[in-house]
């Protein structure tokens, strides 16, 4: 007990480094990207005049030391500062678009998970068939098509060929919660099928590992059956490796479901970062990629503990 | 029987009379897909189209534009009272409108509101340097003094000069309550805005013209919902989803024509696109390198280029298209074929020496881009070293303010109520337009009172401009929208608006 206690100490020191970096980076590339907030609020009709004078009002061009210690004041008092366009909270902004970005996120790890694991250990197993050259094949497949690419196909048959789901968007005012969900089918089977194909390899390279292997043999000659031998046995050997691309994964959809949210016009987090991007909503970026620096440490702190659970044999 | 006869006759031809039969309130949606998420709905703030479309169904301003771009009153009673010497402006009041709060429209909202802009909009702060005085005259009047004559007052006041009650006047807008025929009800950023009919709104008179004329909200509700992805905007409108499409990509016209569920519609000369010239500092401080730069282009190469089918563009060297009350040749000189002889002669005599020309762009509008290409392909063939800095726009707009870091950047505007409301036409807009023809030429148009003094003025402003060359024109182009099935009254507009419009039954 002692040495996970130990464990969890030494990781979360880490964790806190690591995000003491990411909000020192942000915030540098950030300001050192070019593009200015007041140049988007005013538009095109804009002086340079104009300009100069709304970045003095929004304080914008007080020195950088003294906005880079305002904000990690900021954060250590729990508050990421005031969206420029918003005009509310960053923690609000953030938190009114979690809701699609976690169920887009959940249900994407679901069908990835569950077309991965019995196609990958099913592929492990009839090694060499034609069954395993054809998953071998479609994962390839899977693995170098675009997220965005399979959204849009997708949104072609399924949206307006058969005009089963929508085409975009999160529902209107007063949607329901399940309706609000049937608008995340699309993208998340876009992102699950992408994400799918290389948790199947890894599933399928983590298994072909251990099922040579002396106590898998053992196993079959004590007399277990086959369903006990793979999924007893083996599997529960090759889950570390498969526990980490399943980890990596979650982190990747967090961070990464940027495009899709943007060609479902999701109103979730990505969505969120790709539009304070493009008006330079400095609080935005800044709150919304320490969020998701936060939720990608924190997965991998989460997989790490698993490891333990997993194999006592392992050490932090 | 005769009697009646006549009687279904007389309603019949009543009703097929106009768009406005259809004038009868809905219990209808509609959803209307946008190019994105509005920054802010404080107009006076960020005057940009897609905040322009919403916020004209929210709020008015005392004048609008009527078909020939002409303004013409809206919250105004009629037109203005001007004195002799052209410095006092009377402009009287509808009586009887009210807010979405429910409070009365009155002298002294227009004058906090107009403050307000002056104090804050870009267009705003260029009237308050000619502005005297604002004051009201009674409850239904306000008087606006000038230091000295302002042709383009009325076009100014015909956008984003919105009228808002005083009450909520403040640096930052919290509420958004307008006079307009629609009241804002809920704004999720990313997901809608949502818009519900105003219904103590009091529309003004006359047949709908533009933005002008009688204004009625038919659909009980209009939903803006940003779609930031083109072709997802295409696959909504055919699926059905929304009523309507903004900006759609010109290679999706065929698609949406052969649907069953939509249509699409094209909004001709919806802006212009352009080239504008750094005066200030650089190799195009010379004039003869910025005619060189005139003659080297073949505008309608870099159409063709940007927007594929010439139903899409058109190439005229006039500012304004045809059509327009401004359309005039006058002036027109190194506009058509692209010369690289003319524009080699041009580089010669201003003794270039090989200094790359720096010519922004971006890709956020893929059409700045495409012109850009071709522009370095020809500015090239004439003898420029061309330096193509392909940037996103919100650089873009941060380096144009900057005269050490370009020299040419493209962008695009719509043709504005008045041709003096030209953004290149303002000294401090970046390229610095500074000339004494230029002054001169202004002030000769600001002097006119009359329709006729004014386009005798601006022709001799268009000729200057030529002759100055601050800004390349490139060419013309044209909106392409859709429109679902089943919804009627829409009518095409630079700001697409749908009062007097009916949603699918």
């Amino acid at each position: 007990m002692a040495r996970i206690v130990q464990a969890i100490l030494k990781r979360l020191g880490g964790m806190a480094i690591v995000l003491a970096l990411v909000v020192t980076v942000v915030f540098i590339i950030v300001r050192v990207t070019p593009g200015d907030p007041a140049a988007v609020m005013l538009g095109s009709d804009a002086t340079p005049q104009d300009i100069a004078d709304l970045r003095a009002r929004m304080g914008l061009d007080a020195p950088l030391i003294l906005q880079y210690g305002q904000f990690v004041l900021g954060i250590l008092k729990g508050d990421l500062g005031q969206s420029i366009f918003l005009n509310q909270p960053v923690t609000t902004a953030l938190a009114a678009r979690a809701e699609p970005t976690f169920f887009l996120t959940l249900f994407s790890i679901l069908i990835a998970v569950g077309i991965a694991l019995p196609v990958g250990i099913l592929s492990a197993v009839k090694r060499g068939t034609v069954f395993d050259q054809i998953v071998v094949t479609l994962t390839m497949v899977a693995a170098s098509v675009p997220s965005f690419w399979l959204g849009l196909m997708l949104i072609q048959v399924f949206a307006v060929g058969q005009g089963w789901f929508p085409a975009s968007g999160y529902g209107g005012p007063g949607t329901p919660f399940l309706d609000r969900l049937h608008h995340l089918i699309l993208p998340a089977v876009a992102l699950g099928v992408v994400n799918s194909a290389l948790i199947t390899r890894f599933t399928r390279a983590a298994m072909l590992d251990v099922l040579g292997d002396d106590y898998v043999r053992t196993a079959r000659a004590k007399g277990a059956g086959e369903g006990r031998v793979i999924l007893k046995h083996a599997l529960k050997n090759a889950m570390i490796p498969i526990i980490t691309v399943i980890g990596l994964s979650v982190a990747m959809l967090v961070a990464g479901a940027v495009v899709t949210e943007t060609v479902f016009g999701l109103p979730g987090v990505g969505n969120l970062v790709v539009s304070a991007v493009l008006r330079r909503d400095y609080p935005v970026i800044q709150g919304a990629l320490l969020a998701v620096a936060a939720i990608y440490v924190l997965i991998n702190f989460i997989v790490d503990m698993l490891y333990i659970i997993v194999d006592p044999r392992v050490r932090l | 029987m005769k009697k009646s006869a006549f009687l279904l006759i007389t309603l019949a031809a009543l009703a097929g009379t106009s768009s406005l039969a259809l004038a009868q309130a809905s219990d209808g949606i509609l959803t209307v897909a946008t190019i994105g998420e509005p920054p802010s709905l404080d107009v006076m703030q960020t005057p940009t189209d897609i905040v322009l479309t919403i916020d004209q169904h929210i709020f008015e301003t005392l004048y609008t534009y009527d078909a020939e771009w002409k303004s013409v009153p809206l919250l105004a009673a009629a037109m203005p009272t001007i004195s002799e010497d052209g410095l006092t402006y009377k402009i009287p009041l509808r009586e009887g409108v009210k807010f979405h709060d429910g409070s009365d429209f009155d002298a002294k909202d227009v004058t906090a509101s107009l403050k307000r802009w002056m104090a804050i909009n870009s267009k705003g702060k260029q009237v308050a340097g000619v502005v005297e005085s604002i004051a009201e005259d009674g409850d239904h009047a306000v008087i606006v003094k000038l230091k000295s004559r302002y042709a383009p007052l009325l076009a100014t006041l015909s956008q984003a000069s919105v009228i808002i009650p005083s009450e909520t006047v403040a640096d930052t807008l919290t509420t958004f309550i307008g006079t307009g025929p629609y009241s804002l009800k809920e704004r999720k950023p990313d997901q809608y805005t949502q818009l519900v009919r105003f219904d103590g709104y009091k529309s003004p008179e006359g047949a709908p013209s533009n933005y002008a004329g009688k204004r009625e909200a038919i659909a009980k509700e209009i939903r803006f919902v940003p779609v930031p992805d083109a072709n997802t905007r295409v696959e909504g409108l055919i699926s059905g989803q929304f009523d309507f499409a903004d900006s759609l990509p010109v290679s999706a016209y065929e698609r949406v024509e052969k649907s069953s569920n939509a249509k699409p519609v094209i909004f001709k000369n919806a802006g212009w696109a352009s080239m504008n010239m750094n005066m200030k500092e650089g190799l195009l401080v010379k004039k003869e390198l910025r005619q060189a730069v005139q003659a080297a282009l073949n505008p309608k190469d870099m159409m063709l280029a940007a927007f594929s089918d010439d139903r899409f563009f058109s190439v005229d060297a006039s500012i304004f298209p045809e059509g327009s009350v401004w359309h005039t040749e006058a002036g027109v000189a190194r506009y058509g074929e692209g010369d690289p002889e003319a524009a080699a002669k041009l580089l010669k005599a201003a003794g270039y020496d090989g200094q790359p020309l720096r010519l922004m762009t971006s890709r956020q509008y893929e059409f700045h881009y495409k012109i850009g290409e071709v522009a370095k392909a020809y500015l090239e063939a004439a003898g420029f070293k061309v330096d193509l800095q392909v940037v996103d726009w919100a650089t873009l707009t941060t380096r144009r303010a900057d005269s050490k870091q370009w020299d040419i950047f493209i962008t695009h505007s719509n043709f504005p109520g008045d041709p003096t409301t030209i953004n290149t036409i303002t000294d401090t807009y970046p390229g610095w337009y500074v000339s004494d023809q230029k002054t001169k030429a202004v002030a000769a148009y600001m002097d006119a009172t009359t329709d006729a003094a004014k386009k005798t003025a601006w022709d001799g402003l268009q000729t200057v401009i030529y002759d100055d060359a601050p800004l390349y024109k490139v060419g013309n182009f044209n909106a392409v929208s859709g429109l679902a099935n089943g919804v009627s009254g829409y009518e095409p507009t630079y700001w697409p608006h749908f009062w007097n419009v009916a949603p699918k039954k």
